[in-house]
């Protein structure tokens, strides 16, 4: 199936005020993103400067984070990004189902995700005793930058969860679908923001 | 994008029903014009508090022991005045204020692209306002609009509703800020090109970024200090590892754009006026409009100027230096710019004319302690000092300030239909002008011999100067009462403007004052830059706007 044309309804018209009006909330929605990751950014200038002020890292008396774990649950968010690009595809070609499917992998992959982080979370304060108030510097930059990611992910979630409800009311058509985009473009923002937390909390 | 990106049936000529009822037409308005008087009378009456407050400052040093508040109070009275002048006077007039009502406008453009978050933006920021005012109950905040730790950390319960209500006008700055770049990128007239675009709505076009970008990055300073005063999660506190030079770093990365934030508007709208009463097109238009951008792109490049006594390396402060010193080179452009277009002009004297060249001369006196300011070694000598505060101030009051008054003197016939009285005016502007250098041009001395500032009692060799500033405090106070009278007086009784006044040639001069909902009943299609006086208009399609044709219809849902 072909993909319809932005704004057209089943007969072929497009509604020009549609067709602007989405450009423009395209617009916002991406300077939106910016702002975010400007957001995402000042906090982890805050990390690095913190890191690099000379107390070694990770601070004495706290381990390495798992990498191993972490990097898995990386694999389920990453793949979350994957389902989310597909079910996109599928609603753009008008494959419905196909789409709700993708868009349902989504949502359990996403959930997956924060539950992983939630067993790290477990982990760490329970069984290491690192927690964000009385771990010095790495409580105070770990749990907040990815507290703070874990939190666009959640939003994200119910965002997705909406989408499906709206979905199956029908709100969505072939041409004016853009709750759908700028729920993926949302997605993966968080997708590259977690590219960046994995590769500075963990790998470095 | 050469040509603005709009066709008939689109959004440029969609238009909202007419509003119906007061609360619908002048409370929760989606109307540009009206959410800009909105800004613009808000923000006017917590300037009166924050001038209260600076009053109370200069009471205070009437004397070498003050005596008028204790020193704990004067340290919070300082700390409020300077965030509220910032936050929530000069920032929401300039941008949220003078942007909203005009830009729109002048790009030929119904209404912005985002009428509802509009709405939102302006409604976040009186409740904000409040917030700060009311940590006076809880203990306001000690540190200055700064807020370095520690002393923020130690701070009472204020600091952190300050933390929380200036986080809230960042929210509204952030979304004003998409709001307006989506607007001039996507709504413009047909014809009217980046370089067609009047020089007003460039400075809106150059700040607009800065506030959603360089707001959030204060978002998150902002959200940290909050958490550590909250929760005690270290960030700024050495004793836990924490670095408060690295709150200084994350609030002057904000800070520093935000003085930007606070002048750029006012290029603007000094660039609009001068032409307008010199009869002469603004010479170097693409010069004016392009150092804007460059003043924005340099504004994030120089924030660790503010830090030369905060220890940081000697090879990451020169470069800093160096990159403030070129920052003048685009602001020093503006300002021959601005004189150049005067020269030879046929120069009428009117209110908001003597305002704008008045900003000229005190923004060029605060431009150049700026230049003194980035040099490090004269930096070590009078950092925290009078100097400081004299820099500050007249690049804030004399220009932002005067830049304010100046748009009020020029837009407010379009706002109410009525012109504010010239007589009245030049009374307003003489005393304040006066007033303003008694007061401020003092402090250079007094800071280069080393009267430290927010120190509540001073040496009492400086007590002349002292009482000399504040009586001339009293009378800045003064003029500034007279312009409310003014503003009172002339809404009611003031000269009917008529569309055109000034005999002005941008977009928002063709049309009746006050502008109906819908602005324009044709959107118009513009052929050139609006600053060449010898020339026809050059717009097309706005025959109807002065008749009493009917209104075009609304169409389409919002």
């Amino acid at each position: 199936m072909s993909v319809a044309a932005i704004g057209a309804d089943a007969h072929g018209h497009v509604d020009q005020l549609y067709v602007e009006t989405r450009e423009l909330r395209l617009q916002g929605f991406l300077l939106f993103l910016i702002s975010d990751c400007v957001l995402f950014s000042s906090f982890i200038f805050a990390y690095l400067y913190l890191r690099n002020s000379g107390q070694g890292w990770p601070p004495p008396g706290i381990q390495r984070l798992d990498v191993a774990f972490a990097a898995w649950n990386s694999v389920v968010l990453f793949g979350s990004g994957a389902t989310m690009h597909y079910a996109l595809e599928n609603f753009k070609h008008g494959n419905f189902m196909k789409y709700m499917r993708f868009l349902l992998a989504t949502i359990v992959l996403g959930a997956g995700f924060l539950g992983g982080q939630a067993y790290e979370y477990n982990h760490l304060i329970f069984g290491e005793h690192v927690t964000w108030w009385g771990s010095g510097i790495f409580g105070a930059s770990f749990f907040t930058l990815t507290g703070m990611h874990g939190l666009h992910v959640f939003l994200g979630v119910c965002y997705l969860t909406v989408l499906v409800l709206q979905s199956a009311a029908g709100v969505y058509t072939k041409g004016k679908f853009f709750g759908i985009t700028a729920g993926t473009l949302y997605w993966h923002f968080v997708d590259v923001i977690w590219v960046v937390l994995f590769s500075i909390f963990y790998l470095i | 994008m050469a040509v603005a990106a709009v066709h008939s049936g689109g959004i440029a000529e969609h238009i909202h029903p007419e509003p119906q009822g007061f609360v619908r037409r002048y409370v929760f308005s989606l109307d540009h014009k009206i959410i800009g008087i909105q800004y613009i009378i808000t923000a006017f009456v917590f300037f009166m508090l924050s001038g209260l407050l600076a009053e109370a400052i200069r009471t205070q040093l009437l004397n070498p022991n003050g005596g008028f508040v204790a020193p704990g109070t004067y340290n919070e009275v300082y700390s409020v005045h300077g965030s509220a002048m910032v936050w929530l006077v000069i920032i929401p007039l300039l941008t949220g204020g003078f942007g909203n009502l005009v830009f729109p406008l002048q790009i030929g453009a119904r209404d912005v692209a985002f009428p509802w978050l509009n709405m939102l933006s302006f409604w976040i920021f009186p409740v904000a306002g409040l917030m700060l005012f009311s940590s006076f109950l809880m203990g306001a905040p000690t540190a200055g609009w700064m807020e370095y730790p520690p002393i923020s950390l130690q701070g009472a319960a204020g600091t952190s509703m300050w933390c929380a209500a200036i986080f809230l006008v960042g929210v509204s700055s952030t979304i004003t800020g998409i709001n307006f770049v989506v607007t001039i990128l996507k709504m413009r007239a047909p014809g009217m090109t980046f370089t067609r675009m009047p020089l007003f709505v460039w400075g809106q076009f150059a700040t607009a970024p800065l506030l959603m970008i360089a707001t959030t990055a204060l978002a998150a300073a902002l959200a940290a200090l909050f958490i550590e005063r909250q929760f005690g999660v270290p960030f700024f506190d050495p004793t836990k590892g924490g670095s408060p030079v690295m709150w200084q770093h994350m609030f002057w990365f904000y800070s520093h754009p935000a003085v930007y934030i606070m002048i750029l508007p006012a290029f603007g709208i000094i660039s609009e006026v001068l032409p307008t009463f010199a009869r002469k097109p603004v010479f170097g238009y693409k010069l004016i409009a392009f150092s804007s951008m460059a003043i924005a792109l340099l504004g994030f490049m120089v924030w660790a100027h503010h830090m030369f006594t905060s220890g940081l390396a000697p090879f990451l402060q020169l470069p800093f230096m160096i990159l403030t010193y070129i920052i003048g080179v685009p602001t020093g452009i503006k300002i021959f710019s601005w004189t150049a277009t005067l020269f030879g002009g046929k120069i009428h004297y009117s209110t908001a004319m003597l305002f704008a060249i008045g900003f000229i001369g005190l923004f060029t006196i605060g431009g150049i302690t700026g230049i003194f300011l980035a040099a490090i070694p004269f930096d070590l000598h009078v950092h925290g000092t009078y100097f400081i505060v004299a820099h500050l101030h007249y690049v804030l009051v004399g220009g932002s300030l005067m830049g304010v008054f100046a748009g009020m003197y020029y837009w407010f016939p379009k706002m109410s239909g009525r012109l504010l009285n010239e007589t009245l005016g030049k009374i307003h502007f003489w005393l304040f002008f006066i007033g303003f250098n008694c007061t401020f041009l003092p402090m250079h001395w007094l800071g280069m011999l080393g009267m430290p500032r927010e120190v509540a009692t001073y040496d009492p060799q400086f007590t002349f100067w002292n009482r000399f500033e504040s009586v001339a405090s009293y009378l800045m106070t003064f003029a500034i009462l007279i312009f409310f009278v003014n503003v009172l007086w002339s809404i009611r009784n003031g000269r009917r403007s008529g569309p055109n006044p000034w005999g002005a040639r941008t977009l928002e001069w063709q049309i009746p004052s006050p502008p109906h909902y819908y602005n324009f009943k044709h959107i118009p299609t513009v052929y050139g830059l609006p600053y060449d006086f010898s020339q026809p208009l050059p717009y097309k399609g706005l025959e109807e706007e002065l008749t009493d044709s009917p209104p075009p219809v609304a169409a389409g849902v919002h």
